[in-house]
């Protein structure tokens, strides 16, 4: 076996593709936007309407995940940005371009990979960071904040950024598997939205299926203490939904790769 | 120097390539023709790499190009206008280029004035027009100063000004001692700017000699066209019958 190292050049001329494209302001705009909008609007809505909520609803009510929320929707923004950081090379003929520069498709695939995950990483801690404390601003007033150095907070909001990443990491090897910009998208909401019905539909005989989906991992990560209820049991425990992150990263940067390795 | 060898691309059932074999040397232009879907522009594809033989082999000063450590340093190619992203800037497209290969960025600068951009570094590229796009296409296969220069169809969708500029240099190029290999369907062109030719028909290789050879060998009097047609004319995939050219082009008035 070789030793495997990716060039520092291809790594910078990653990075310059990345942030030269439009698309790439675009989706952290749209990530910013969701991800803070709507969760401050639910934060909002429970400080606005606490005097008159029931017990139950003030008991389900969770610091930490109320504001981090939107995230449900930002997920989309960031999965979008993976896959076109990937599809719009081969639906623009611009990934001859990059072979022709960088013949070695292990290198170009990785180096992309890598660009992307940390720029993702980065831009989903800052949005989680930044809707918890806009949250816990407004919660303040109704004195329902809580400190980021309580039991599980730091973890909550740590999680729901490291989500978001993985879900821009699924969209970027959807994008590198089906190459179609269209196709990949529709094939990252359908993987993040339409498989928790699906999952659902097995209630009767398994909750595995719900453990696997993404939403519901998110529901275990991205809160303070685990949910109770009636929906409880398809939530998946933490671990497990530390597993589900590993497990959609692997799978699916997996088969972006077995695609990108073929002739372009 | 490229060395193509025995080379040989089956998609499915058709050959595209057939057991090809030819050198393309430094210091002059070497014209490379054939009818559409002869094969040119796979074989061109698996001299750059992106596309796999199925058999033989395609050498860049000896090594495979897949080996090459920083491609854009010893080959500078020129494929199909399309390959840049359109809401990219131009400056932006030569910039990430430049960095995969570690090339100095003053290298951006120069090559856009060489294939005078300058101008419109600043633009996106989907706003430029097809010369534009070819212009820096050019620029792109400039970059890192290569010793071996690739180009389909450069002529394509250019004005005669951009037509003389590419001819000039191409010219010039082959005079500095690098191996050019342009592809071309423009045969009078051709005549203008190539000194040798290697001519493919159905993937298989028809002929590989000097220009001023090729055209003798045709017959006194005969055109670059017309040997040219001469010894295509079993290869072609289609053709329009003989009699209907002779009506078409007989009408008067057109």
């Amino acid at each position: 076996m070789t030793a495997f190292a990716i060039p520092l050049a291809v790594l910078r001329s990653e990075w310059i593709k990345l942030r030269t494209a439009r698309s790439t302001y675009i989706a952290l705009v749209a990530a910013f936007v969701l991800g803070l909008g709507v969760g401050l609007l639910d934060v909002f809505s429970v400080t606005g309407h606490w005097a008159t909520m029931s017990a139950a609803d003030r008991a389900g009510f969770d610091p930490v995940g109320d504001p981090l929320s939107g995230f449900q929707f930002g997920e989309l923004a960031l999965g979008a940005l993976g896959v076109l950081a990937v599809s719009t090379e081969y639906a623009t003929g611009m990934i001859r371009s990059t072979l022709i520069a960088t013949p070695r498709r292990a290198v170009v695939y990785s180096a992309k990979a890598l660009i992307l995950g940390l720029f993702a990483l980065l831009a989903s801690e800052l949005c989680a960071f930044a809707a918890f404390f806009l949250g816990q601003l407004v919660l303040r007033r109704r004195h329902l904040n809580v400190s980021v150095a309580a039991p599980h907070v730091l973890r909550a909001v740590t999680f729901a950024g490291l989500y978001m990443a993985v879900v821009a990491m699924v969209g970027f090897g959807l994008g590198a598997l089906i190459r179609h910009t269209g196709g990949a998208m529709a094939a990252m909401f359908a993987l993040v939205f339409l498989a928790y019905p699906a999952a659902r539909a097995f209630d009767g005989s398994s909750y595995l299926p719900d453990h696997l989906t993404l939403v519901n991992a998110a529901s275990a990560l991205a809160t303070l203490a685990p949910p109770t209820g009636p929906h409880a049991e398809r939530i998946p425990s933490f671990g497990f939904a530390c597993f589900d992150l590993a497990l959609y990263l692997v799978v699916f940067l997996g088969l972006g790769a077995a695609r990108a390795l073929r002739d372009a | 120097m490229v060395e193509i060898q025995g080379l040989t691309k089956r998609f499915g059932g058709t050959t595209a390539v057939d057991d090809l074999s030819f050198r393309v040397e430094p210091g002059r232009v070497t014209g490379f023709l054939g009818p559409n879907g002869a094969g040119k522009s796979t074989t061109l594809r698996m001299i750059l790499g992106l596309d796999t033989p199925t058999a033989g082999r395609t050498l860049i000063g000896g090594r495979p190009y897949r080996s090459l450590d920083k491609p854009l340093r010893v080959v500078g190619a020129l494929l199909e206008a399309g390959a840049v992203h359109p809401a990219r800037r131009a400056r932006d497209h030569l910039a990430w280029l430049a960095a995969s290969n570690a090339l100095p960025a003053d290298r951006v600068g120069d090559v856009l004035e060489r294939t005078g951009l300058s101008s419109v570094a600043g633009k996106r590229v989907g706003a430029f027009s097809l010369g534009m796009r070819q212009r820096l296409g050019i620029a792109a296969a400039l970059l890192g100063d290569p010793r071996i220069l690739l180009f389909d169809e450069p002529v394509n969708g250019l004005d005669p000004q951009g037509v003389r500029w590419i001819r000039t240099l191409m010219r010039s190029m082959a005079a500095e001692d690098r191996a050019v290999l342009v592809s071309s369907h423009l045969i009078s062109e051709m005549a203008l700017t190539a000194d040798h030719v290697i001519v493919i028909g159905r993937g298989r290789l028809l002929a590989d000699t000097g220009m001023r050879e090729f055209i003798d060998g045709a017959g006194p009097g005969a055109s670059l066209e017309e040997a040219y047609m001469r010894l295509t004319a079993q290869a072609v995939d289609y053709r329009a019958d003989a009699a209907t050219i002779r009506t078409e082009t007989g009408r008067p008035g057109r």
